[in-house]
C-alpha cells in the first residue's frame, strides 16, 4: 500500500469539509501522490415524500449542493499547496436516484456508506483514508450507526485519519 | 353531499346489512383524501367492493386513548367481512427514543409494498391495496383476532420463577420465530420501522405470532435495521422479565436493598437510563447466556447485534437451556 495515495470520503457535511482542510495541511507541501475525494451520493429515502415530485426536487438539490462542495474542496486542497494535477474526484451515484444515471456500471445502494468507501479503497489502492467524524453516543451508534466507527473497525492495510 | 348517493348507499346497506340502522347511512365515499370527514355510516367505494365505515380505530397507550382518524374499522358490505381501511395521511413527526428524538415519517407506500411481499405469509398481518379515485393507497387489512404480546404475558398470573421455568420457553420460541420474520423482512430490503410489544400480536386460535402495522419510514443509512434490532431488544426485555422492571418500580420490597443497590448505570437500558436491561441481578436463575443477549442492548455494551441474524444467532441456543 502507498500511504502518499489519499482517499478523502467526503459528503457536504462540515465534519468533512474539515477533514479535507486537515488533509491539505498535512500534504500541502507536495508530499501526496495522489488524493481522490470520493463522495457517495445518499439521497433521501423515496418513502420520506409523499410524491415523486417533491422526492426529485430534494434529490436534484441535494446532488448539487454535493457536486458544489466537491469544487469547493478541491479549491481548499490546491489553496493549502496541493497541485490541482494530483486531485481527482469520484463522484458514485445513487442506485436508487430518480435520475437515469443510476444504472451506470457502478452506483451505490446506500445501505452502508463505510462498506463503499472502504471497496474504492482497495480497489485503487489507497494507503491512507480520511474521514471527518461527528462524534456520536453509544445509543445514537446503535441507532444510526457511525461511518468513521465501521472504517476503523473494517479497514485493513492502510493508515486512517479521522479527523473530529 | 349528493342525495343519489345517500340513496344508494342506503340501499346497499339495507341488502348487505339489514341491521344497520337506516338512518344512520351516510355518503358515498369515492376520494378519501380527507379522512376526517369520512364518518360512521359513510361506504368507502375501491376495487368494485364497498366498505361501510363502523367507527374509527384508535391505540391505547399509557392508558389513554389515542383516536387514529385515518384508519376505519369497517364492514366489508358484499362478504360481510370485518376489514381494518388505511387511509393515506402522510405525517411527519418526532419520535422520542430515550434521551432523543428522530424524525419518523408516515408512508402508505411502504405499507403497501410490504403488504404485497409479505402476502400468504401468516407471520405478518394481510391486506391488500386498492387505489381510490385520487389515487390514494388505501390499504385493506384483515383484522388479526388475537392479543397484543404484552396482554397475553400481563394476564400469566404467577411469580416471576414459575413464568420463567414454565413460560417463558415457548414464548422465547415463538419470539424467535417472530425475529425471524423480521429477519426475512429484512432480506427483502424492508424495514418493519416500528417495532413494539403491541405490535406483535398473538392469534387466539393458532397461538401464531403476527407483526402488524408497517408504515413507519426512518431516514437511517449507516445502520438501516438499528432501529428494528433496538425494538425486537425491547420485546426480549419485557418477555424475559415479564413486565419492563424499571428504577421506578424495582422498590417496595420486592428484591432486597443488596441487590437494588448492586445496580449500576451500564446495567440500564442503552436508550432508556431507568429501564433495567441486566435481568439477571434480579432473576439469578436466569442464564448467562440469555443475560448476555440483553446486555447487547444496555448501556454497559461496546458490541452491538449489525442484524437480526446476529441477535438470533446469540438467542436460539439460550432455548435448548430453558427446556
Amino acid at each position: 500500500m502507498d500511504f502518499k495515495k489519499i482517499l478523502v470520503a467526503v459528503d457536504g457535511s462540515e465534519n468533512s469539509a474539515r477533514a479535507v482542510s486537515y488533509t491539505g495541511d498535512m500534504v500541502g507541501d507536495g508530499s501526496a501522490k495522489q488524493i481522490m475525494l470520493l463522495c457517495i451520493e445518499r439521497f433521501p429515502d423515496r418513502d420520506l415524500f409523499p410524491d415523486e415530485e417533491s422526492w426529485k426536487q430534494r434529490c436534484v438539490a441535494h446532488r448539487e449542493e454535493l457536486q458544489q462542495f466537491l469544487g469547493e474542496a478541491r479549491a481548499t486542497l490546491t489553496a493549502k499547496g496541493v497541485h490541482d494535477s494530483r486531485i481527482s474526484e469520484r463522484y458514485v451515484v445513487s442506485c436508487s436516484s430518480p435520475f437515469a444515471d443510476r444504472s451506470t456500471a457502478r452506483c451505490s445502494f446506500g445501505t452502508s456508506i463505510a462498506q463503499e468507501i472502504l471497496a474504492v479503497l482497495k480497489e485503487e489502492r489507497f494507503g491512507t483514508v480520511v474521514v471527518g467524524r461527528r462524534g456520536v453516543s453509544k445509543a445514537e451508534e446503535f441507532l444510526f450507526g457511525s461511518v468513521s466507527n465501521k472504517i476503523i473497525h473494517h479497514a485493513k492495510d492502510c493508515t486512517i485519519w479521522v479527523v473530529a | 353531499m349528493e342525495p343519489d348517493n345517500r340513496a344508494f348507499v342506503r340501499d346497499l346497506v339495507a341488502q348487505y346489512a339489514p341491521h344497520f340502522p337506516r338512518k344512520r347511512c351516510g355518503r358515498l365515499v369515492t376520494d378519501t383524501s380527507e379522512f376526517m370527514a369520512v364518518d360512521h355510516g359513510d361506504v368507502i367505494a375501491l376495487g368494485g367492493k364497498h366498505y361501510l365505515v363502523l367507527r374509527d380505530e384508535a391505540e391505547r397507550r399509557f392508558g389513554m386513548e389515542d383516536p387514529k382518524y385515518w384508519v376505519k374499522r369497517c364492514s366489508e358490505l358484499e362478504t360481510g367481512e370485518r376489514k381494518i381501511l388505511k387511509l393515506v395521511f402522510y405525517e411527519t413527526f418526532p419520535l422520542k427514543l430515550g434521551n432523543f428524538e428522530i424524525r419518523c415519517h408516515r408512508s402508505p407506500e411502504k405499507e403497501a409494498r410490504i403488504l404485497d411481499l409479505v402476502r400468504g405469509d401468516l407471520r405478518f398481518m394481510q391486506g391488500k391495496t386498492i387505489r381510490d379515485e385520487k389515487d390514494n393507497a388505501v390499504r385493506i387489512l384483515d383484522i388479526v383476532h388475537g392479543k397484543q404480546l404484552d396482554a397475553v404475558i400481563e394476564n400469566i398470573d404467577t411469580d416471576h420463577e414459575t413464568y420463567f421455568r414454565e413460560h417463558l420457553p415457548d414464548l422465547l420460541e415463538k419470539f424467535i420465530g417472530a425475529c425471524e420474520s423480521i429477519a426475512h423482512l429484512h432480506t427483502l430490503g424492508e424495514k418493519h420501522g416500528d417495532i413494539r410489544r403491541d405490535h406483535l400480536w398473538v392469534e387466539y386460535n393458532s397461538g401464531a405470532y403476527r407483526w402488524i402495522d408497517f408504515d413507519y419510514a426512518f431516514d437511517f443509512h449507516e445502520n438501516p435495521f438499528g432501529l428494528d434490532i433496538f425494538g425486537l431488544g425491547n420485546i426480549l426485555l419485557f418477555l424475559v422479565g415479564k413486565k419492563e422492571h424499571t428504577s421506578y418500580t424495582m422498590g417496595g420490597g420486592a428484591f432486597s436493598n443488596q441487590v437494588l443497590s448492586s445496580l449500576t448505570p451500564d446495567d440500564f437500558s442503552l436508550m432508556f437510563p431507568h429501564r433495567l436491561s441486566n435481568l439477571r441481578k434480579l432473576f439469578p436463575y436466569i442464564p448467562d447466556e440469555l443475560n448476555n443477549v440483553l446486555l447487547h442492548f444496555s448501556a454497559g455494551t461496546y458490541v452491538f447485534y449489525d442484524t437480526v441474524d446476529e441477535l438470533l444467532g446469540e438467542l436460539r441456543p439460550c432455548l435448548q437451556l430453558l427446556r
